[in-house]
């Protein structure tokens, strides 16, 4: 039966006898109430007075604690959540991302005894029971592919670094080099989410915005939070990053990763269009405000003092970001720490000097996604390009820092999602191999405030395939950093979903002390 | 009656001179030589723990009851039955704690000393129900109370004793005030490698079974001569070879293996702890090298902790209201307020001059941090900060100051932190900090004053 035009809703097409209706007249209809939506919407009053009275005030208030009209739009729904919870070793950390998953034998994990077994079977007695990708899962067998670089020692610590990393080697008494790190995913995007946001699925805060939620902003003028992408190189296996990652899940939006792109303009249409100018601009934010405010008074949606925040936060990045990466007053000892690179706008490099200038003017945390770390195959071809890019620039970020006098209140954080195989994928030769993922052990290292210098922390076995002592879990590893800003990880918690939410997610996370200064 | 009584007495001599011998043979005729006999040995004997507290507690009941007893007779009464039911636990119960030393291989001095104490305890609760109706009918009065009085320091002392095989012999004595704590004494004193990081590692981890309480296979790893003489299986460490020392060996297994140590679930070694045994062997494992090649304490400056702040809730308002006349914040450090405020000055760095920063004068004791780069303060400010009584960390990078006046600060004496990186800072103005015994962190990155070299960190 055709329905009448005005039971319809505005979304769909109001259509009488085939003719052209005015727009207009469309908006008239679908704004009269007709008396079957009277109806259906007094029932709705009955039952949320009801739901009301259940809860008490509560459920009318909703969640937004302080989301009153004079409380500052930097933080609507922040409240005063009593953060940090003790004295933090750090006020800002900076997280590498090494997205697909470096491969540990190859870099920091030394297994002198595997060069003996090259070729051989691994015994099923290590490999025990473990799923693998369907990428291996076939192979009739798996055969060890010992190291194609050599290691060698360095430091008073006396570790063991791959010839693949000289500059990191330089400040191997500096770093917390964790072996034992290990995940519950084997597919890149289950176990990329499940590093920065604690859970594999999508929807949940990262670590960034937990911090943001938590500790707020240093900096009125720049994001708490800010993401950098690395330009990816078309030679490497890259996987996809996207900005599920560093979402606010259902944490305010306000505390989303903002992320800077890495070429051209940092933000798009950060600058005014021509014949605008700050004046009329400011203006203009002042009028959407108030129109933004009406509607929070009026429908109570959080959301809207997110978007009251965010746009005030633009505008103060017109100025602020253009000064962030202008990096014409560096001085020449820069350019000679972090090398030629750094003038090339989204590499790497450049974004570690991009996240040291942060640092510098207090924003909270810095995340630089470095991709192409899956190497299936080829790793003797592909694995020294990313060392190069990557092994100054890390080093050049430390000893910045260092010789600033900001590593002291800074945590830097270099992680992957996972580590690889020591068995080869495909076919194994003397000249190359390939690495398949391995959630059981890999290897990351942290720096800075609030962690422990020169030590090495967790074991592998012969095989690099389980960890033998001192296992961090993903979700200890992440209430490690939480702990050096000050944080207890249980204690950072928001109400959702009748949940209290947290980034180590239900299940008991634990600091690891021994990682602790 | 009294010819009765007599025949009685002399059974009961007998019975008690068997049962001695027993006792006092056991030890003989199975010797704890270290060795573990069996399973279900232990397992029976692991009861031993769980059983033992009950004729203790009976066994001091006995007292209790006797002393009562002189105002209600009735309570004297029971003592006997109390007596005779100590006894009947505490048979069992040295037999259970036999089988759990002569099961799992437990030797030492500890051991025996409780295994012998046990033997006492149980010959002297044996005379004590001889005797004792000789004390009723008064034919033999002070010999119960003698009697007794023994077998209740035999159980003090063989329950301390016990105890420390559970607990290690420094468990009471491990938190006592310094004069008694002299009694423990299981430190290594000298400030040798072994001594300073050897020693506790094995002290912690290993000494509970390998020690004077309870030496198993043989080993003790207390002492260091003891370590070197090893155990029944020869000796565990092999001066400059870490791969064939025991030591090593047994503590990096994994941890399913039978043969891992520390046995038992016990807290097993950290993987930095093993190394720095390992690296001891391969310097020679001597008792007194100072240090060793390979291995770096990343500085064990132990920071000392924080002085506590005054409550500043109460200057709240007013801080608010600064802040919102200044746009400069002062941030709590943690919720704790005795942690203290930070002084943050970013969003407004170029305004923020010596006239501004001399308004926050009023919370100086409150303020741990000053968050000062890049602003338009001055020498001049020194008056100002050195008001700071519990400053901890400044910055004061990229500011005008030519460090004229930084001697002022000399009088901070929580000052741990100070940056000069890009200020007009000369090796000469900086002096006065470097003599600061307590300042740790003094960057001076990009000034006349930077050390020659890469280091930017000078540590005094």
């Amino acid at each position: 039966m055709k329905q009448h035009p005005l039971c319809t809703d505005c979304e769909r097409e109001v259509d009488v006898n085939g003719l052209p209706i005015p727009v207009g007249l469309k908006r008239e209809w679908s704004a009269v109430e007709t008396r079957r939506q009277f109806l259906g919407r007094s029932g709705k009053v009955l039952g949320w007075a009801a739901l009301a009275s259940l809860f008490g005030d509560a459920a009318l208030r909703g969640r937004a604690i302080g989301a009153d009209t004079k409380s500052p739009v930097t933080s609507p729904g922040r409240g005063n959540l009593g953060l940090p919870h003790f004295a933090p070793k750090a006020k800002r950390a900076i997280y590498l991302f090494m997205s697909g998953g470096p491969p540990q034998v190859d870099l920091l994990d030394y297994k002198p005894n595997l060069a003996s077994q090259y070729n051989k079977d691994m015994p099923d007695s290590v490999r025990g029971n473990q799923q693998l990708t369907g990428m291996t899962a076939g192979q009739s067998r798996f055969p060890i592919a010992p190291s194609h670089w050599a290691f060698k020692q360095y430091g008073q610590t006396g570790t063991w670094v791959s010839d693949l990393l000289p500059y990191t080697a330089k400040m191997v008494d500096d770093l917390t080099i964790i072996k034992s790190t290990n995940t519950d995913a084997i597919n890149h995007e289950p176990a990329i989410m499940f590093m920065n946001t604690g859970n594999m699925n999508p929807g949940k805060p990262c670590l960034g915005s937990w911090l943001a939620y938590g500790l707020g902003s240093m900096n009125d003028n720049l994001p708490t939070f800010i993401v950098l992408q690395t330009k990816t190189n078309p030679k490497e296996n890259n996987q996809p990053v996207s900005s599920r990652l560093w979402s606010s899940g259902f944490l305010s939006s306000e505390y989303a990763g903002v992320g800077l792109r890495s070429g051209g303009d940092p933000v798009l249409y950060l600058a005014d269009p021509d014949g605008i100018d700050r004046e009329v601009r400011r203006r203009m934010l002042d009028a959407v405000e108030e129109i933004n405010r009406q509607t929070q008074a009026e429908v109570g949606d959080p959301e809207t003092n997110a978007r009251i925040a965010q746009y005030e936060m633009a505008f103060r990045m017109q100025a602020s970001v253009p000064e962030l990466t202008d990096l014409s007053k560096e001085p020449q000892s820069t350019w000679d720490l972090y090398g030629p690179d750094a003038k090339q706008p989204g590499s790497f490099t450049y974004n570690c000097l991009l996240a040291r200038r942060m640092a510098e003017r207090g924003v909270r945390f810095t995340q630089i996604y470095k991709r192409g770390w899956d190497v299936h195959g080829d790793v003797v071809g592909t694995l020294p390009t990313l060392c190069a890019e990557t092994d100054r620039a890390s080093y050049a970020l430390v000893t910045d820092l260092k010789r600033r006098g900001l590593l002291d209140d800074t945590l830097v954080v270099w992680a992957g999602e996972f580590g690889r195989t020591v068995y080869s994928q495909g076919g194994l030769s003397p000249e190359n191999y390939g690495r398949d993922h391995h959630p059981r052990c890999f290897t990351t290292w942290m720096v800075g405030g609030g962690v422990k210098p020169g030590i090495t922390y967790g074991e592998t076995d012969d095989y690099s395939y389980n960890v033998v002592k001192d296992p961090v879990h993903a979700r200890n590893f992440n209430a490690t950093i939480l702990a050096c800003l000050g944080i207890d990880h249980n204690r950072l918690t928001y109400d959702f979903q009748g949940l209290d939410q947290r980034l180590t997610g239900p299940q008991p996370a634990t600091v690891i002390n021994g990682l602790l200064a | 009656m009294g010819a009765k009584r007599a025949r009685v007495r002399r059974s009961a001599w007998v019975w008690i001179g068997c049962a001695s011998v027993v006792l006092a043979a056991l030890p003989f005729l199975f010797r704890l030589d270290g060795n573990a006999h069996g399973d279900w040995l232990q397992f029976l004997g692991r009861f031993h723990p769980t059983l033992l507290h009950l004729p203790i507690g009976l066994i001091v009941l006995v007292p209790v009851l006797e002393v009562a007893g002189a105002r209600r007779p009735a309570l004297r009464e029971a003592a006997d039955f109390v007596l005779r039911a100590s006894l009947a636990l505490a048979l069992p119960t040295f037999a259970l704690g036999y089988m759990l030393a002569y099961g799992a291989g437990d030797t030492g001095t500890t051991v025996s000393r409780h295994m012998w104490g046990a033997v006492v305890l149980c010959i002297g609760l044996m005379l004590c129900i001889v005797m004792r109706p000789l004390r009723v009918s008064r034919e033999q009065t002070t010999a119960y109370p003698a009697l007794l009085s023994a077998s209740l320091l035999a159980l003090i002392w063989t329950g301390h004793q016990g105890g420390s095989i559970t607990h290690g012999s420094d468990y009471l004595t491990h938190y006592a005030p310094g004069p008694l704590h002299m009694l423990s004494g299981s430190k290594e004193a000298g400030d040798s490698f072994y001594a300073q990081h050897i020693h506790p590692v094995l002290d912690a981890k290993c000494v509970s079974c390998h020690g004077s309480g309870s030496a198993k296979a043989d080993l003790r790893l207390d002492s260091y001569d003891d370590m070197m003489r090893g155990g029944k299986d020869g000796a565990v460490v092999v001066a400059g070879k870490p791969e064939a020392s025991l030591l090593v060996a047994r503590v990096t297994l994994q941890p399913g293996d039978p043969h891992f140590m520390p046995a038992e679930g016990r807290t097993p070694l950290t993987s930095e702890e093993i190394s720095w045994i390992r690296a001891w062997i391969r310097a020679g494992a001597t008792k007194s090298a100072t240090s060793v090649p390979g291995v770096k304490f990343a500085r064990e400056e132990a920071e000392p902790p924080p002085q506590p702040v005054g409550d500043y809730s109460s200057l709240m308002p007013e801080i608010q209201q600064m802040q919102h006349a200044l746009g400069a914040k002062l941030v709590p450090m943690s919720a704790k307020a005795s942690d203290g405020l930070i002084l943050r000055t970013v969003d407004v760095s170029s305004s923020f001059g010596d006239a501004q920063l001399a308004q926050f004068q009023k919370f100086a004791p409150y303020i741990v941090e000053a968050e000062l780069a890049r602003t338009a303060i001055t020498d001049a400010s020194c008056d100002t900060l050195k008001t700071f009584k519990n400053l901890r960390a400044l910055h004061l990078e990229g500011t005008a100051i030519s460090g004229s006046n930084l001697g002022k600060l000399s009088s901070l004496s929580q000052l741990r932190y100070v940056n000069l990186s890009g200020t007009k800072v000369t090796a000469q103005s900086v002096e006065p900090l470097k003599k600061m015994s307590q300042l740790r962190h003094l960057y001076l990155f990009n000034t006349a004053a930077e050390p020659e070299g890469t280091a930017a960190r000078s540590t005094p």
